[in-house]
């Protein structure tokens, strides 16, 4: 047994923590097929980025598409199904999801409770590789016709679709068994090897938000394999499950699909909640308000999101006397949202705030994400959804709460821990005019979608009404989001330039006290000299360090605030 | 921060040498182990609960008739006798790799590779059943109506896992001869047997829900 204090013996699952298998030397297995959860966090981020990069552009051919009302010269409407039905799914399976859990996950889990790595480090890998592979299958499916039925891809449309619609099918599937292998592990990771002293109520936010993803991740998803799988049969070996011709039902896979990816909605935002809850505090030199409130607020989400998806399916034909529960539940949600936002307001309230990146990204993301989540207790009023229901208001707010809401939180985790992961410090004025091209540009593509949809634009369709006010509003969507695709340049470069070049981080230049910040930047390949036990909640901003036995890096403490301008923290 | 250590949870180690510390690593990694692999089932119990919840879904809300007219004509019900017959060898399985894994904690070698053998006998049996009612089921086949679909691709499937629970539970016997395990530390085992009972309980719920409903 290893001593981590003075007299103080680790606790159970510490002896584990304590074995470390060696670090490699050979470069494949250092940066390929690495065991290490931080490098197959950077694998994951470098993979998603790329993906992002690819259905980024897909946006921008929709985007080009409907300058005109007539569509444009060399986008049919096939292609355009084909575009924007690939677009949702990578932004969804290969950018988001990923990225979320995988990449973040992977890379700032560990290290924020103290482990030296995740409990299957084999598992990881597999889950990881997995990932690329599907991307590589998913888009693959352009060469013999892309699918072409949305990203829900309904059938029966799907089951007509052209041969890419297999691939597609594939492809999620597997994305699909990834992400159940890594919420595995990461519960188990979470669940046993803590290190000492960290009991539930003192995990990072991070580690929480992670917890219930893990959840959502391994309950849901394999109810979006079964779906597939019986849509590939269908396909393939003409198994009637979902043709109503012969006996199936269109709405069984509405079910089936619903049950995954309501859910998969709470997979794609619990995480950056999270991020979001670890830079508010650490920006506003403050506790995080209602720690606990936010914690269990996180799995009211991920528990009542397991019953709400069918206000997806109000116009589907589903019973009426349905509706009113789903309503109902859907509604509720917005109870546990709502204390998280009050929450982080309350937790910028008197903070001494530095407007670093991070912070304007994290509190960009409060505007943006209580907007979308503002639309969306319309669309679940049953009788407002009707109207709304396959509009461009579906689309902005889904674009509000995934890129308003996860992006933001992303963009919010990538300069926040930037500097753990390079050693390196980032432009921060660079840094500053991509928020604020990004948010201005954001909001100016997806905010006339509202009125667009509700004036009754349709979604998913190249050509619209002419009037002079639809092609207004498209138009200045459209330009606007070329903004905020060139913006992205700016992010490219200024990590770029900060990879050659940057300024030297230190172990520590956020003064946060989270346990990631407590070692030298990058980690070292064990992370932790020694598992540190674990006092207190680690927001307290301007007590001591809640960490004994911890073999901080030479000036990881150092900026951590000996005063402190507001009252301890009464929760 | 005046909490005291004591407080914590800490448990004090057993001792230092390294025997006891080796132990503890076995311990904590087969527990995690452990966990994953609850996890794992808990997620392929949604795999079968997706496809049931088809099954259910197509009987009950589409079908107006189960089972389902096919040209004019009404399909037969399925063969409850023998399939009975083919559970009792399945769930006999059960009680039999249950006393291989208790012989094996006893150290019962030679009860053990008994239990384990006719284990593996009855699972391949049971698959042997499945086939011979694959041959003779007068429902149209896999792609010929619902009824079908939801039957051959759930029975399928859990005669895929049976089959992977055969190969499995070979592997496991193979190990064990080999050495790979002994009477402390035997976590394939436990997995392996964790497997087979919850292959056994999801047969207890399509054998309701195909034979008996």
């Amino acid at each position: 047994m290893a001593t981590i204090a003075p007299g103080v013996k680790t606790g159970p699952y510490h002896a584990v923590l304590d074995h470390i298998h060696p670090e490699p030397t050979s470069f494949i297995r250092k940066y390929i097929f690495s065991i290490d959860h931080k490098v197959i966090g950077i694998q994951y981020m470098i993979t998603g980025g790329l993906f992002f990069l690819i259905a980024g552009m897909l946006a921008e051919v929709i985007r080009y598409t409907l300058l005109q009302p007539q569509g444009q010269m060399g986008i049919s409407a096939a292609t355009y199904n084909g575009v924007y039905s690939m677009h949702g799914s990578a932004m969804v399976w290969l950018v988001i999801i990923p990225l979320v859990t995988g990449a973040f996950g992977n890379f700032v889990m560990p290290l924020q409770i103290g482990a030296r790595d995740v409990a299957f480090p084999w598992l990881n890998l597999l889950a990881f590789w997995m990932f690329p592979v599907a991307g590589v299958i998913l888009f693959s499916s352009f060469l013999i016709g892309a699918p072409d039925a949305g990203w829900t891809e309904y059938p029966p449309i799907s089951v007509q679709g052209p041969p890419g619609t297999t691939l597609w099918c594939i492809a999620i599937f597997l994305i699909g068994v990834s992400s159940t292998l890594t919420g595995i592990n990461f519960i188990v990771t979470i669940y046993k090897m803590r290190a000492p002293g960290m009991t539930l109520t003192r995990m990072p936010l991070f580690v929480w938000a992670q917890f219930a993803t893990a959840g959502l991740s391994f309950i849901a998803t394999t109810a979006l394999a079964a779906a597939l799988l019986a849509l590939f049969c269908e396909r393939v070996f003409n198994v009637p499950f979902y043709d109503p011709s012969r006996g199936g039902s269109p709405v069984l896979w509405q079910h089936m699909f619903w049950f995954y990816s309501h859910p998969a909605v709470y997979i794609m935002i619990l995480p950056a909640f999270g991020i979001v809850s670890e830079v508010l505090p650490t920006f506003s030199r403050k506790p995080i308000f209602g720690y606990k409130m936010i914690a269990f607020s996180t799995v009211a989400i991920a528990l009542l999101g397991f019953s709400v998806w069918a206000h997806h399916m109000f116009t589907s034909g589903m019973v009426p006397w349905l509706q009113l529960p789903f309503m109902i539940i859907t509604m509720l949600i917005a109870i546990p949202t709502g204390v998280k936002i009050f929450s982080w307001v309350a937790t910028l309230w008197g903070g001494s705030i530095r407007w670093t990146t991070p912070m304007l990204f994290a509190t960009g993301f409060l505007i943006t994400f209580t907007l979308g989540g503002l639309t969306g207790f319309f669309l679940a009023a049953v009788p407002a959804d009707y109207h709304e229901h396959g509009t461009y208001f579906v689309v902005a707010h889904f674009h509000y709460v995934l890129y308003g809401g996860s992006v933001m939180g992303l963009f919010a985790g990538f300069y926040y821990w930037w500097p753990k992961m390079t050693g390196r410090m980032y432009n921060e004025a660079m840094g500053q005019w991509h928020f604020w091209i990004t948010f201005v540009a954001f909001n100016c593509t997806f905010m006339p979608m509202h009125w667009l949809g509700l004036m009754g634009m349709p979604r998913r369709v190249p050509i619209y009404d002419p009037a002079a006010w639809y092609v207004f509003w498209n138009q200045f969507a459209s330009i606007s989001s070329f903004v905020l695709a060139a913006s992205m340049l700016l992010f490219a470069y200024n990590f770029w330039s900060s990879f050659r070049s940057g300024k030297i981080a230190g172990p520590n230049p956020w003064g946060a006290r989270t346990l990631e910040w407590m070692i030298s930047s990058p980690a070292p390949y064990y992370n932790f000299k020694k598992i540190p036990a674990v006092l207190a909640t680690p927001y307290d901003f301007g007590n001591p360090l809640p960490y004994l036995g911890l073999e901080a890096a030479e000036g990881a403490t150092e900026a951590t605030p000996t005063h402190s301008s507001h009252p301890v923290p009464t929760y | 921060m005046s909490v005291s250590i004591a407080k914590q949870g800490y448990q004090l180690g057993h001792g230092h040498d390294d025997h006891d510390h080796e132990q503890v690593i076995y311990q904590e990694t087969r527990d995690m182990r452990l966990l994953g692999f609850v996890l794992f089932l808990c997620s392929d119990v949604v795999l079968f609960s997706s496809f049931i919840f088809a099954y259910i879904y197509l009987r009950t809300t589409v079908a107006p008739i189960w089972p389902p007219m096919i040209d004019g004509h009404q399909l037969p019900r399925l063969d409850t006798a023998f399939a009975a017959v083919n559970s009792v060898v399945l769930f006999g399985s059960g009680v039999t790799m249950h006393y291989a894994l208790e012989n094996w904690k006893h150290g019962t070698r030679a009860m053990y590779n008994l239990f384990m053998g006719l284990t593996i006998l009855l699972g391949a049996m049971f698959l042997g059943g499945q086939a011979y009612e694959y041959a003779h089921a007068q429902i149209g086949g896999w792609s010929g109506n619902t009824f079908g679909a939801s039957f051959f691709t759930l029975t399928g499937m859990h005669g895929f896992h049976v089959f992977v629970g055969v190969v499995f539970l070979a592997v496991l016997w193979w190990q064990s001869s080999r050495g790979v395990y002994d009477h402390e530390r035997y976590f394939g085992l436990t997995a392996g047997t964790l497997y087979w009972h919850f292959v056994d309980v999801i047969w207890v719920a399509l054998f309701f829900l195909f034979y008996l409903w």
